[in-house]
């Protein structure tokens, strides 16, 4: 394409609501030829526009392994994300990407994985959750724990239920002290709290980790206890993005364009940065 | 012919050649009692006499705003319309060594891996005529950074005043010299009169450019209290970055009525606290002395390690404009020491 901002255009063929104020969208391109060749690497994002209102930045949150549509999971938040929130199944919205770099999946192959969430930080955790499912005899154990502020901020609630089913796996699911209601059946407490408690083994083990900075911060050191080195300990960075290829010049942490070089990143990666969070 | 003469005289036959083709034809001349760059369709409107424009040409390759798409909105759905630039030629007259020079780091970002046409488009269409710079300012700093007032970087065709006031000629690039064999008949043979001297800025004294990158290069400094003290007068008006001919960050914004309009790329600025704000109300670089310094490093240390690039080319217009006076070289200096220091 030689425009680099235009959008594709996509209909939103389903839309579920999945706690107070965060939406999921189920989106089908509408050229043929897109539908057919469009390919993503689990970890990417796009920029998802309402015309008239501008673009919003979000990870793809449905795996690299189903083909046909693509999700996304957004909180209502400001401008962009209001006016999409109010749309309908039906309607057109574009999107621009598969931007940025992804989880190196691949590499993982034989590997144990840790997967730990906060709030709205599941939908790219569930984008590599499924595309490590979907090809589950690749990996050794899957762990999760997930939390949110309140039962009702769970996002995915029917897949939470149906990964609590499954016998391949093992979900730690909590919700903040006073977040817990009639019939939760999950733990209370903090992230950081449950995932010491629940003590993963680090050997052998990737993490991948996305949620509230402050949940990171102190998972990340919980982490360290555990025996994780930061090398095996993965996240996405989230900045202010418009252009979503280098452009702009808004995303950068110190001299790393985050929409370009990341969002992906190790804990490594990241304690080599400039301190510019 | 690598050298040919282009007489005072011959101005307007040349601007009337390059409008009869369609093109435009860009020129230093006087707007609200400034010398700006600016499209002029006759000799008389140029002005010969003048240091360093008040804007830069880089508002001509990447306007201010413009549209990227266009969209309407009906109730079958949505059209959108891509907006292709086709841009007519730009003639660049008298454009000053270090705005010439900036060009290539402004095309370094917009063709990193994925290529804004927008921008490549136009300055692919342009001709750069580069006059070497015959007086300067105290703000002028270009040798400081290694740029050159006689200096070809970004040139096509690099003219010298001659003490008559015409223009010695010298092709250099292919562009340069197709277009000088195009209007043969306006460029004539060097007739040998003598040249103007070249104004050459002395090197800022205290400066070194090497120690400002090793220093920003070190990440431990990104903290150092410095830039605090440094940045302390800054406003954050951001009219040193819409000057600066090396910067090139925009917004994104779509504008227009409930049925159709157009999405935008606008000039912005990291001086700006909504730049980085993030929509949950967190901040990256939530007070000034951050933008300044990300502006900072953005000149010394991600065009030139990142890009290869010159960040800042030395014309000194932040330092003309910045109501606050906040001298950039000033900082280069305190920088270059603090570096030494360590
Ligand atoms: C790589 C990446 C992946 C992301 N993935 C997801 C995802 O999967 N799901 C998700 O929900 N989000 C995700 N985000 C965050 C998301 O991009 C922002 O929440 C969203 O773009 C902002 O929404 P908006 O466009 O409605 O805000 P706008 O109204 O367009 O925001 C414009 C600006 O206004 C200000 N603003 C608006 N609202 C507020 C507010 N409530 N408080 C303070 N300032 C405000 C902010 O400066 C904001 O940036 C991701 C971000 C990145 C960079
Ligand atoms: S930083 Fe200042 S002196 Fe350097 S190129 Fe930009 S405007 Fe000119
Ligand atoms: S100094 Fe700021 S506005 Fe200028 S190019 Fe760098 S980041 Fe963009
Ligand atoms: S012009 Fe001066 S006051 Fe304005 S943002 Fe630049 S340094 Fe700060
Ligand atoms: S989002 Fe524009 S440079 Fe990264």
């Amino acid at each position: 394409m030689s425009n680099i901002y235009m959008p594709y255009l996509a209909t939103i063929e389903d839309m579920f609501e999945e706690a107070p104020g965060v939406k999921t969208l189920n989106l089908v391109f509408k050229d043929p030829k897109v539908r057919e060749s469009f390919e993503f690497k689990t970890g990417q994002f796009g920029l998802y526009s309402v015309f008239g209102y501008g673009e919003s930045t979000f990870c793809i949150a449905s795996p690299e392994t189903r083909k046909g549509y693509i999700q996304c999971t957004f909180r209502r938040v400001g401008r962009v994300t209001t006016a999409l929130s109010e749309l309908s199944v039906g309607d057109t919205i574009g999107f621009r990407g598969p931007y940025g770099n992804w989880f190196p999946v691949e590499e993982w192959k034989g590997k144990n994985i840790l997967f730990i969430a906060g709030g709205i930080g599941l939908p790219p955790v569930r984008s590599v959750i499924w595309t490590c499912l979907d090809r589950r005899e690749d990996y050794g154990d899957v762990t999760m724990v997930y939390g949110a502020r309140t039962v009702d901020d769970l996002v995915y609630k029917e897949e939470l239920r149906h990964w609590e089913d499954r016998d391949d796996l093992t979900l730690i699911k909590t919700v903040d002290p006073g977040g817990e209601k009639e019939g939760w059946d999950g733990e209370v407490g903090f992230v950081p709290t449950v995932l010491e408690e629940a003590g993963p083994g680090a050997e052998n083990t990737v993490c991948v980790i996305c949620g509230p900075p402050v949940m990171i911060k102190f998972s990340l050191s919980v982490l360290e206890r555990l025996g994780f080195r930061d090398d095996d300990v993965y996240t996405t960075l989230e900045n202010k993005m418009k252009c979503g290829v280098g452009k702009c010049g808004r995303c950068n942490v110190g001299d790393v364009y985050i929409c370009k070089e990341g969002p992906v990143y190790t804990a490594a990666q990241i304690k080599k940065m400039y301190n510019d969070f | 012919m690598e050298k040919s003469l282009l007489k005072k005289e011959a101005l307007q036959k040349l601007i009337d050649g390059v409008r009869e083709k369609g093109g435009r034809f860009v020129a230093p001349s006087i707007l609200a009692r400034q010398v700006v760059y600016r499209e002029v369709d006759c000799a008389d409107q140029m002005v010969h006499d003048y240091i360093v424009p008040r804007n830069s040409i880089k508002e001509f390759l990447f306007p201010q705003t413009e549209p990227i798409l266009r969209f309407r909105l009906m109730r079958e759905g949505v059209e959108v319309e891509d907006v292709r630039v086709e841009p007519e030629r730009t003639v660049f007259f008298g454009v000053r060594p270090c705005d010439a020079a900036s060009c290539g780091a402004v095309r370094k970002v917009f063709t990193w891996d994925y290529i804004d046409q927008f921008y490549t488009r136009r300055e692919d269409s342009s001709v750069m005529m580069t006059i070497a710079c015959t007086s300067s300012d105290d703000e002028c700093f270009c040798t400081t950074v290694g740029v050159s007032p006689e200096g070809k970087e970004g040139a096509d065709l690099l003219l010298k005043e001659t003490v008559d006031g015409d223009y010695l000629v010298e092709a250099v690039t292919d562009r340069g010299r197709a277009f000088v064999e195009e209007f043969k008949d306006v460029f004539t043979e060097p007739d040998g009169a003598e040249l103007k001297a070249v104004a050459t800025p002395e090197p800022i004294e205290g400066v070194n450019i090497d120690n400002i990158i090793g220093f920003l290069k070190d990440r431990s400094h990104y903290n150092s209290e410095i830039w605090a003290e440094l940045a302390r007068k800054c406003v954050g008006c951001g009219a040193c970055t819409f000057t600066c001919p090396t910067c090139r960050c925009f917004d994104m914004v779509d504008e227009g009525t409930y049925i159709e309009g157009e999405r935008r790329k606008n000039w912005d600025s990291c001086q700006f606290d909504s730049f980085t704000l993030h929509a949950s109300g967190h901040n990256p670089r939530d007070t000034q002395f951050k933008r300044w310094r990300n502006r900072f490093m953005c000149k010394f240390n991600f065009y030139p390690v990142k890009f290869s690039a010159r960040g800042c080319v030395g014309c000194g217009r932040c330092i003309r404009v910045c109501p606050v006076r906040l001298d950039i070289t000033e900082v280069m200096i305190e920088v270059s020491e603090a570096a030494r220091d360590v």
